[in-house]
């Protein structure tokens, strides 16, 4: 768990909730896990940073949410990518693959 | 996303408000629902799953603070609460917001109605194709200076054929007839229009056709409809086009009905075009001088300027051709000027004088604003001790301003439509393009534009002032810090004189203008008159002894109906509009002297017209019966007999005049001056030749009486009717009502001006006052001291009253500078009374000092009457 990464995180969370959200829509809680599994349970979303994080991405249009209910019956909300989304979610990639190969040749040398 | 769906998006979710939290907390509580039930499946008992999942989560609270700052909603509530907030305060001060709401709206009404007569006249393009391309072309008579002359056939088609700046050129004509279709005879006013005129202005015909080359070249006898004309006589009938109509006694088929929407241009002559018919050069109309309106359609791409000069050239070139165009040149005028240009310094005038009442309005209404804040100065300082930002301060300051002016926005947006449809009622009849004012959404806007504009203006004002005094109240003893006067005060105290100063005095010009105005001894008595004109048709115009008896015989009639004392003939009665003029020489005299030739309006008239009009005779005698044969004589008037024969005796002279190929007249008498246009033309000197001598079938039948000249127009009616049927009796009106009519537009700017200047007056009062009795209010202590220290009740009141008058006068000093300006642009308008008069100045800006000296002694008595004591006990 490196849960006490959070600077690493912070930068990357929009990144990750995109990437969780690019194969079908998700409601909050299948989306922490979602990227704890896509990262094999390196990466984990503290729930307190989740929620304000989906806020802000549905408040520039990135995501957007649906009221559905849960196999339980409670009603919850399910996120999806919109379109905007979906071109965001690219340039997001393209900008931590930039990021991540001038680490690793830091890191190399 | 877009900012506007966005912000859509904040406000809907702040709208919904519990629902969204709802929202939030069931995601939330699922969330954690999921987590346990998870940790349940690893095998951990459910409290100590809980408890874990709980912990891990962290605060709830303190997510879900979080989380509602994600959402981007707070700008969006905070502005809602500063909104609840403006609502509060501006529902304790009621009578404060009530007053400053009302002086918003009659700013803002005022500014825009006038506003929507202006642009409605004035700035919205003419109703026809491609509008900007349209000019008038006029003969320019250049020895004496008139630049606007009715134009020659022969020039016409000269300009028409060789010209290569325009599209297209039309020539009109006015031309009364007589209608007879049923049994009442109807005076209708048409025109006679070239061909291609209204193809020129981009009207096609609603039904039937408009003229064709045929029609002009053959014979005349074609009639295009106005709509209005052709839904009134003819109820809408689309069978008309075809139909044959009697016209003055000749019939004439109907060849189209032109659309609802076509405007005929109003300027010149031209007023009312019910019905047209072709015009084309003759050579009879070729000789008869100039008469014609010309119009014509820049081609594309073609500047005024270019048409100008090239039509320079060309007039240059037409005076040297033919010795009548010796002296002429030729003038070329966009059609909106034309059609405009003599309402336009006028409406200007009125629509700077609502500006300037908006601007008192604003100034109010920054004042009101301020005497709240004052008040509210302690809470503003408590706000910003326990916390609240500079910034938050200042929007919440900026949302009372904007509350307040929305609503007054809001009201002074109802009343546009009631202030409009008055202006319209009191709008003088000869403005033009009074159909083309409307409120739309063009007014709409800039009228909001502007009334943001005022919003912003008062809302710094509000906002820059509640900051800096939450800042410098103490709120531990309740005082302000400062101890200088308020600079801010004073400045708007000055303002609101010098914008009441300079409406005042354009006010009171306007007044003594209007007043020396009707004034003007017209050099006739009107009272008691009524006109009406006759024109007549069928076999009794054949000879020039039947017309002549015709007309005896009409007024031996008149003359025995009851309450009639006299009644005259002339060819166009004072204030009726222009008649023929013409050069008139004396043949004594060598050629080349000065006094040899005058320009003479010639006017016939009857043995009885005098003696009607009561227009004294100052020598010799007027016409008598004997006049129908020997010598022809001509009466003078004192100006005509002065321009020719100064400090000589006239009677008996001989007189060349310019008329029926050149005619010589003795002079038999002189009489007055007469005002024959209006009291703004000075008079010009007058030929009256004798209708018995020179008979025509149209007359002006003037009629004196005892009481109401009103009453006796039916009597006359049925006293024609009884001699010719089919002639009907138009420009039926008294001589006081056309009077009136010449001086409408003068009597709407100044009713307009007063009214501004005296609402102006009240607000700069009550402005004026405000400020300065808080302000005494607020030095109540000082006086205390002074009274306190051995100051006497004179010596404070005379130091307040000083303070008071030194910011009046910056203001008078200022206000004067601006009405200077104001009086010089509003000159064309000012009759009798010159642009400096001191006389106004001094009235108005005494009027102010005064106003500002009781406005101070008003509270500074008050603060007399109270005790030193208490007034240093309550500070």
């Amino acid at each position: 768990m490196l849960s006490h990464l959070p600077d690493l995180l912070q930068g990357t969370l929009d990144l990750l909730i995109l990437k969780s959200l690019a194969p079908a829509p998700l409601h909050g809680w299948a989306i922490s896990k979602r990227i704890q599994q896509m990262s094999s349970d390196v990466l984990t979303v503290n729930q307190g940073s989740l929620y304000p994080a989906l806020y802000r991405l549905e408040d520039r249009g990135w995501i957007a949410s649906k009221p559905a209910l849960s196999p339980e019956g409670r009603r919850i909300k399910v996120y999806r990518l919109t379109a905007a989304g979906r071109r965001q979610l690219s340039h997001e990639i393209d900008a931590w693959r930039h990021f991540a190969r001038a680490v690793d040749q830091l890191v190399a040398t | 996303m877009t900012a506007v769906t966005r912000w859509m998006r904040r406000i809907l979710l702040v709208v919904r408000g519990r629902s969204v939290e709802q929202s939030m907390d069931d995601e939330l509580r699922y969330h954690i629902e999921c987590e346990v039930a998870e940790r349940v499946n690893a095998g951990q008992p459910p409290a100590a799953a809980r408890l874990a999942a709980l912990r891990d989560f962290g605060g709830l609270e303190s997510v879900k603070e979080e989380a509602r700052d994600a959402r981007g909603t707070r700008r969006v509530e905070d502005f809602l609460g500063d909104l609840r907030n403006a609502v509060r305060v501006l529902r304790r001060n009621g009578g404060v917001t009530t007053a400053a709401v009302l002086t918003f709206a009659l700013g803002i009404g005022a500014a825009g109605a006038i506003f929507c007569v202006v642009y409605g006249v004035l700035l919205r393009p003419l109703p026809y194709k491609d509008p900007g391309r349209l000019v008038a072309v006029w003969e320019h008579n250049i020895p004496r200076n008139r630049d606007r002359n009715v134009v020659s056939v022969a020039n016409f088609e000269a300009w028409r054929d060789r010209n290569q700046v325009f599209e297209g050129m039309a020539a009109l004509v006015p031309r009364p007839v007589t209608l007879v279709d049923g049994d009442i005879p109807e005076r209708v006013m048409g025109a006679e229009v070239s061909a291609g005129y209204f193809r020129l202005l981009g009207v096609t015909p609603f039904l039937g056709r408009d003229f064709n080359a045929e029609d002009a070249a053959a014979d005349r006898d074609t009639v295009v409809l106005s709509h209005g004309f052709w839904m009134r006589r003819f109820g809408g009938d689309p069978s008309v086009v075809g139909r044959r109509l009697q016209v003055s006694g000749k019939p004439h088929t109907v060849a189209g009905v032109m659309p609802a929407s076509f405007e005929p241009p109003r300027f010149g002559w031209l007023v009312v075009q019910d019905l047209w018919f072709p015009f084309a050069g003759t050579p009879e109309n070729r000789a008869w001088g100039r008469f014609l309106l010309v119009v014509a359609r820049l081609r594309p791409h073609t500047s005024l300027e270019n048409a100008r000069a090239e039509m320079a050239v060309l007039g240059q070139q037409l005076a040297g051709e033919s010795p009548a165009n010796k002296g002429w040149g030729i003038t070329v005028v966009s059609l909106a000027e034309q059609i405009t240009g003599d309402v336009r310094t006028a409406l200007v005038i009125v629509l700077a004088a609502a500006g300037l009442l908006f601007v008192i309005a604003v100034t109010n209404v920054a004042t009101l604003m301020l005497s709240l804040l004052r008040r509210r100065a302690q809470e503003l300082a408590t706000r910003r001790a326990i916390g609240a930002s500079d910034r938050r301060l200042f929007w919440q300051l900026w949302t009372e301003s904007g509350l307040l002016g929305a609503c007054g926005t809001a009201v002074g947006f109802m009343t546009l439509i009631p202030g409009v449809r008055v202006l319209l009622s009191l709008a003088p009849p000869d403005v033009p393009r009074l159909e083309s004012i409307r409120l739309d959404a063009p007014i709409l806007a800039a009228v909001a534009a502007i009334a943001c504009l005022a919003i912003a203006v008062f809302g710094a004002v509000a906002a820059a002032f509640g900051r800096s005094a939450a800042v410098s109240f103490r709120p531990l003893t309740g005082s302000d810090a400062r101890t200088s006067p308020r600079a801010g005060g004073a400045t708007l105290v000055a303002a609101e004189i010098a914008v009441a100063l300079a409406l005042g005095v354009m006010a009171t010009l306007m007044v003594r203008s209007f007043a020396s105005l009707r004034a003007v001894d017209l050099g006739f008595a009107t009272d008691g008159v009524v006109a009406a004109r006759v024109s007549l048709v069928g076999p009794r115009t054949e000879s020039p002894a039947s017309l002549h008896a015709f007309f005896e015989t009409l007024l031996e009639r008149v003359r025995t109906l009851p309450g009639v004392q006299s009644a005259g003939l002339i060819s166009t009665r004072p204030f009726g509009g222009l008649g023929p003029a013409t050069e008139a020489s004396d043949p004594m005299q060598p050629e080349g002297t000065a006094t040899r030739s005058a320009v003479a309006d010639i006017r016939w008239v009857d043995t009885t017209l005098f003696q009607t009009l009561r227009i004294p005779v100052l020598r010799g005698r007027t016409f008598d019966s004997t006049e129908a044969s020997g010598t022809p004589h001509v009466v003078i008037s004192e100006s005509m007999a002065d321009a020719l024969w100064p400090q000589q005796n006239p009677l008996g002279r001989r007189l060349h005049l310019d008329l029926y190929n050149g005619i010589t007249v003795e002079v038999l008498g002189i009489v007055r001056d007469v005002y024959l246009m209006d009291p703004r033309t000075p008079v010009r000197p007058v030929a009256y030749l004798s209708d018995a001598r020179f008979p025509s079938e149209t007359r002006d039948v003037v009629v004196r009486v005892n009481g109401d000249p009103g009453a006796v127009v039916p009597f006359l009616r049925s006293v024609l009717a009884a001699l010719e049927p089919d002639v009907p009796l138009f420009q039926v009106t008294t001589m006081p009502d056309l009077v009136d009519r010449t001086v409408a537009s003068d009597r709407f700017t100044t009713f307009l001006l007063s009214a501004f200047a005296g609402v102006a007056l009240l607000l700069g009062g009550v402005g004026v006052f405000g400020v300065i009795s808080s302000d005494v209010a607020r030095r109540r202590k000082e006086i205390g001291i002074r009274m306190a220290l051995g100051a006497t009740a004179s010596t404070v009141v005379l130091m307040m009253v000083k303070q008071a008058l030194l910011r009046a006068s910056i203001g008078v000093g200022c206000g004067g500078a601006l009405a200077l300006v104001a009086a010089y642009s509003m000159r064309s308008l000012l009759f009798g009374v010159p642009p400096t008069d001191p006389l106004s100045f001094l009235l108005v800006a005494t009027a102010l000092l005064s106003l500002a000296t009781v406005a101070t002694l008003v509270p500074a008595a008050q603060a007399l009457r109270s005790s030193p004591v208490t007034s240093l006990r309550e500070g």
